[in-house]
């Protein structure tokens, strides 16, 4: 029934998930899973982490499709959410103080950034926990802008703060992550 | 080292990790279908409050009644009580009275 769907643009999917019809959210999942999960592992701290995001994303997303206005396509709405949704983890994260030192992280060998990352490399693995100690919207600001590659307008437009803002905060968190790795050296 | 070459180091760990991306294919692997039974589960713990809310409703609209009845009784054995005083007592009224 949802291979049928393949075809089927999101925006009819939505409407037919609003009418009751849960395959085609199935469908709208089976199609966006990989960038949401591609955006995620960006930031969760582990496999379960990154699950919980997910499905939070999804859920949020399921829950508030009568928000959806299509003025933009159905995958910058779901990546907007799956910002929050991450941006909300960390600060859990920091405020729960499951944030590792520097050195721990390097000692365990423990990459936050990439789950399932088969051999991370040492160079990464640094860059990955000096991303880890800063703060909640630094680490929002840096990933976006130089992981994800996204514009400043575009992380305007995803944090709600002025572009003068990002560029700001991006400017911050760069210098602090050199500190850091400076640190670590 | 200087400021420029920990910037350029940077530059050249972003493009690393850019391009290398989590593997995340084992995460994804069947994600749609715990996705929708953890949203089946949601509906259905949803359903089961309302369902229970609007059974309610009888037992909350006779405890309503109950309380009005029961508030009226109160008032006019209480005015009954203050005119056997004030009959009893035919000062008292005027001093209430003198007193507002």
């Amino acid at each position: 029934m949802v291979s049928a769907k393949s075809s089927t643009p999101d925006e009819q999917l939505v409407e037919a998930t609003l009418a009751g019809d849960d395959t085609a959210f199935a469908e709208l999942t089976l199609r966006h899973k990989s960038r949401v999960f591609g955006v995620a592992a960006r930031f969760a701290g582990n496999a379960a982490e990154l699950e919980d995001i997910c499905q939070d994303v999804f859920i949020q997303a399921y829950f508030k499709l009568r928000q959806y206005r299509r003025d933009s396509p159905f995958e910058h709405w779901l990546l907007r959410i799956t910002t929050h949704k991450c941006y909300d983890y960390l600060r859990k994260r920091r405020r729960s103080g499951t944030l590792l030192s520097v050195d721990a992280l390097l000692e365990s060998g423990h990459e936050p950034s990439a789950p399932e990352h088969p051999v991370p490399h040492p160079d990464l693995e640094r860059l990955h926990a000096a991303l880890a100690q800063l703060s909640p919207k630094e680490r929002l600001v840096i990933t976006l802008l130089e992981l994800e590659e996204r514009s400043i307008q575009e992380i305007a437009e995803i944090t709600g703060w002025s572009p003068a803002n990002v560029k700001v905060r991006a400017f911050r968190a760069r210098a602090a992550l050199r500190k850091l790795m400076e640190n670590q050296k | 080292m200087n400021e420029r070459d920990l910037d350029a180091q940077l530059d050249a760990l972003f493009a690393q990790a850019r391009a290398n991306r989590p593997d995340t294919s084992a995460a994804e692997f069947a994600f749609e279908t715990r996705l929708l039974a953890r949203l089946r589960a949601r509906q259905e713990t949803g359903s089961i409050w309302a369902m229970t809310s609007w059974r309610l409703i009888p037992f909350f609209a006779a405890c309503a009644v109950a309380l009005t009845l029961w508030n009226s009784q109160v008032v006019t054995e209480a005015n009954e009580t203050e005119q056997v005083i004030y009959v009893e007592n035919p000062g008292l009224l005027d001093s209430w009275n003198n007193l507002n």
